[in-house]
């Protein structure tokens, strides 16, 4: 029987596995509900040694809310911003635009509100070599602020931006423009600050004479010198802006020279300038400067961790029990509705063992023994090399959490690929032994071992995206753990996982309960095609979820190109060479043409109906709704997660449940990981997970209370009557 | 002296609102000129803790004392209790017989202003355990100090003279992963007081979200 899926199966697993998971589409834009914020460059003349380059983050504010200036002030912490730059370009400190001073209460911060473009100078140095391949390079930034009205949220982003080497790049030109007319203006030497008890009193000379007599703001870039609310005076003495200002009763700084701005607001024109100004006496003692050697600070730093230690002590689990845990995960995995397809897949392979008894019964029970062992080995080498990669992603910084696979639109068009193969093959429109060199095949026929190890990989490749009960406590645990227990752990999933078809393989008693081969064979493979086809269903669903509906069409459509290529290739003779290229053809020209719109993520629809019942979750969300003395349920939830969307048909939708609810007034929040969202990451982080579902309670001033993953009704009507 | 127009000058009405602004601006910022100094004696207060205890920072004279401003609904309160560096230097020198207090300037119109019951639930709940919570709700406590953020920490040495003012660590960030590379700028102090040294990082800066003070 020319069957030999597995291979092929293989491959494009293969071909998955080497796709960078963390491959996103590139974007200079990142939109938080408080702030937009973009990665804009400015280069007229190209990328070249010696030609002006600047790169910028432009944030916009929601109405009433702000970030911060260099010295924040009171409180707050300056925007930051971490850039990943081709060899040869240097990026220089953000050149601070004026701030504005924002009075919160009793005390006042510096920052910005509305629009405003943080500007870096970036010198293309000698070594700057353009690549040799593309017309363009890429910029990457990280970026990390702080925005608050009353309330703060730390947020941060992270930016891509092709940038053409030759062509001149001057979108925002109107935009970096108005930044460098905000930048303050350099004033001559000559000024100075005086230490008087506990006010300074600045003198600033070579102001235009224009300013005489107008009333100035000021700033002085070192934070925690001067009371930031403090009452303070200005006077003008002849062409002397003079200033009489509070030193911070705390101050933990002694500048010298001492940095300052001053600014005014001048016809609709912001004005300002700066100095640094010598600071005429010694800085009262008693204060030291917090500034140590490097040497110190580490030395200091190691100590502190080395303490810090233990203080973490209480949270370390026996990790034989999380191994057991695993265990039992793995082997419940085999129970999990999104494993079904692969049962599909195993079922079909032990048919196929049932059928080679039937020649030496001795050599038949030695094959299926390998064959389970192989198998076995496919599953725990595979959970191994998925959480090796997890641990590499969480060692690279990656925010990712278990399942992260089908957050990717590119994996999950993938893996509907794969699937429609699969389908298409098992329904019989072609024979992968066609198109596979003979010797290859030749191989994969004599080595049944190697297709038991393969379908192996295949059954983790598509069972991680579940975490059952047990696993995602485990594999919280395991991400947490140092490298070598954490991989551990992951094989005692596998293990798990392998456990039932390892035991049928051992002990071949459990094998006669399979039914004896047959013609039914035929007709079972060509039934186990509809599992395939409605996983696919499935995948464009998810699809739909993460490039809407346009990436999901264009998907059934280069499927449907894609089932062409396939029965054409599974013709023969002249007619398969013609048809074959012609389908071929349309296909890769399908997919050049409609490829984007599959992998173009859209923007999350979080717009909540008024009175509906759930909301979507936001990181500080929970907090605001419990400081109002309400609880709070929140569903961690995916739409690729079929745990998930049962639980949500059944126990969320029990009318017992929501009568429940509702009668306690618990404010339902709704947590959608189906794209990647690194603040629903770090929740469940905080939560000791990594994968969805995750259901959460939430009482004022109560630890929370996490339900199970397969949440039931008289589990959660318990829980709901507890609060 | 002419006072220091705060908003920007439009116009002689825009100076003139201004100046009124100033006069309020100058009436608060009497009591951030009153503001705690390092080496200065320590502020005295008598507030309730979360029981309704009356508590006052007299009773403790003759031992260490740790001033935690704190509010659960500011992310970086959140970064140093989620993490259990908070808890755990609570735990740590608490049982080395120094008293630990923390405290809540958070105004009850306030969003994530939490009643004294849930305040205490919400520490424990986190392995909390500061000798006693206290409740600020009108600022006077948290003023008297110059606290301006959550959190900020303050240490009290046996005579009532204040030592440290300042941030918890030296790195400003809400990442928790700064915390193993930061100088925890407490401990250093508390482990140098202790020991009867001087403490060598008197003063830092605070980072966190400004204490929502009642107007």
């Amino acid at each position: 029987m020319p069957f030999r899926p597995l291979l092929s199966l293989a491959l494009a697993a293969a071909a998955w596995l080497a796709m960078p998971a963390w491959a996103q589409s590139d974007k200079a834009v990142v939109v938080t509900p408080q702030v937009r914020a973009e990665l804009v460059a400015l280069a007229p003349e190209g990328v070249e040694p010696g030609k002006p380059l600047w790169l910028g983050l432009s944030l916009t504010h929601k109405p009433e809310w702000h970030t911060y200036w260099k010295n924040a002030g009171d409180s707050g912490l300056p925007t930051s911003l971490e850039w990943e730059l081709p060899a040869g370009l240097q990026a220089g400190d953000i050149a601070w635009p004026v701030p504005r001073k924002i009075p919160i209460g009793t005390l006042a911060n510096y920052g910005y509100e509305g629009t405003v473009l943080l500007p870096v100078p970036v010198s293309v140095t000698p070594d700057f070599k353009p690549p040799a391949l593309a017309s363009q390079i890429e910029i990457k930034l990280r970026a990390a602020w702080l925005v608050c009205r009353k309330e703060c949220i730390p947020e941060e982003g992270e930016f891509v931006l092709k940038l053409p080497v030759r062509g001149s790049t001057a979108l925002h030109t109107a935009a970096f423009e108005t930044a460098f007319a905000g930048q303050p203006q350099p004033l001559g030497t000559g000024s100075t600050v005086d230490i008087t008890g506990d006010r300074i009193a600045v003198q600033l000379r070579g102001l235009p004479a224009t300013l005489q007599g107008k009333t100035l703001e000021f700033f002085p870039e070192t934070p925690e010198v001067i009371e930031t609310a403090g009452a303070w005076t200005q006077a003008w003495d002849g062409g002397v802006w003079t200033a009489s200002i509070p030193l911070s009763a705390q101050r933990s700084q002694s500048p010298q020279p001492m940095p300052l701005v001053v600014a005014l607001d001048d016809n609709g024109q912001r004005l300002s300038w700066r100095t640094e100004a010598h600071v005429t006496s010694a800085w009262p003692q008693g204060v030291q400067p917090v500034a140590v050697s490097p040497q110190l600070q580490a030395a200091l730093a190691a100590n502190a961790a080395a303490a810090a230690a233990p203080a973490d002590a209480g949270l370390q689990l026996g990790w034989i029990a999380a191994l057991v845990g695993a265990l039992l995960g793995g082997f419940i995995l085999n129970f999990m509705p999104c494993v079904f397809p692969v049962l599909a897949i195993k079922m079909l392979g032990f048919a196929r063992h049932a059928e080679a008894r039937t020649a030496t019964p001795q050599a038949a029970a030695r094959a299926l023994r390998l064959d389970g062992l192989a198998y076995c080995a496919g599953v725990v080498l595979s959970f191994m090399a998925l959480g090796g990669l997890l641990l590499a992603l969480r060692a690279a910084g990656e925010q990712l959490g278990w399942g992260f696979q089908l957050q990717s639109p590119g994996v999950v068009a993938a893996l509907a690929v794969l699937f429609t193969l699969m389908g298409l093959n098992l329904a019989g429109v072609f024979q992968f032994g066609q198109f596979v060199p003979g010797r290859v095949a030749a191989l994969e026929s004599k080595r049944p071992a190697v297709n038991a190890f393969l379908s192996g990989v295949l059954a983790v490749a598509i069972a991680s995206p579940c975490t059952a009960p047990f696993m995602g406590a485990s594999m919280g645990f395991a991400v947490a753990l140092p490298a070598g227990e954490a991989l551990l752990v992951f094989a005692a999933v596998g293990l798990g996982m392998a456990l039932p078809f390892l035991l049928a393989s051992l002990v071949p008693a459990l094998m006669r309960l399979l039914p004896r081969p047959g013609p039914w064979m035929e007709v079972f493979r060509r039934l186990m095609a509809f599992p395939m086809f409605a996983t696919v269903a499935w995948l464009v669903w998810v699809l739909g979820q993460q490039s809407g509906i346009d990436g999901a069409a264009a998907l059934l459509l280069l499927l449907v190109a894609l089932a062409a290529v396939a029965w054409a290739l599974g013709l023969s003779g002249r007619t398969r060479m013609v048809m074959g290229t012609a389908t071929i053809v349309l296909a890769a020209l399908l997919a050049g043409v409609l490829g984007p719109a599959v992998l173009r993520p859209v923007e999350a629809a979080t717009t909540a109906q008024a009175g509906e019942r759930w909301q979507p979750w936001a990181p500080g969300r929970v907090e605001q709704i419990l400081a109002q003395g309400q609880p709070v349920m929140v569903d961690f939830t995916a739409a690729w997660c079929v745990t998930c969307q049962y639980n949500k048909k059944t126990t969320l939708a029990n009318a017992q449940v929501l009568a429940d609810l509702d009668a306690r007034k618990v404010q339902l929040l709704r947590a959608d990981w189906t794209r990647r969202d690194p603040d629903i990451t770090a929740a469940l982080k905080a939560l000791g997970r990594t994968g969805v579902p995750v259901y959460v309670l939430y009482t004022p001033g109560a630890a929370p209370v996490v339900l199970s993953e397969i949440l039931g009704v008289g589990e959660l009507r318990s829980a709901i009557a507890r609060l | 002296m002419r006072p220091a127009n705060q908003a920007p000058s439009l116009g002689r009405r825009a100076t003139l609102l201004g100046a009124a602004c100033l006069a309020t601006t100058a009436l608060w910022s009497g009591h951030a000129q009153a503001a705690a100094s390092v080496g200065q004696p320590a502020p005295a207060f008598t507030l309730q803790d979360t029981s309704g205890k009356t508590r006052t920072l007299a009773e403790f004279k003759g031992k260490t004392v740790v001033l935690e401003w704190v509010n659960p609904g500011c992310p970086f309160v959140r970064k140093h209790y989620d993490s259990s560096n908070m808890p755990g230097l609570q735990k740590e020198f608490t049982g080395r017989q120094v008293v630990w207090l923390a405290i809540n300037s958070t105004e009850k119109a306030a969003l994530d202003y939490l009643e004294p019951p849930a305040l205490a639930a919400w520490i424990q709940g986190k392995a909390g355990t500061p000798t006693a919570t206290l409740m600020d709700e009108e600022g006077t406590a948290g003023k008297a100090y110059g606290a301006r953020t959550t959190p900020h920490m303050y240490i009290v040495d046996p005579q009532g003279t204040l030592v440290y003012a300042g941030g918890i660590d030296s790195i400003p960030s809400a990442r928790a992963s700064d915390i193993k590379t930061a100088t925890n700028y407490v401990r250093q102090g508390l482990n140098e007081a202790l020991g009867g040294k001087p403490i060598s990082t008197a003063t830092s800066q605070p980072y966190g979200c400004t204490i929502k003070y009642k107007s």
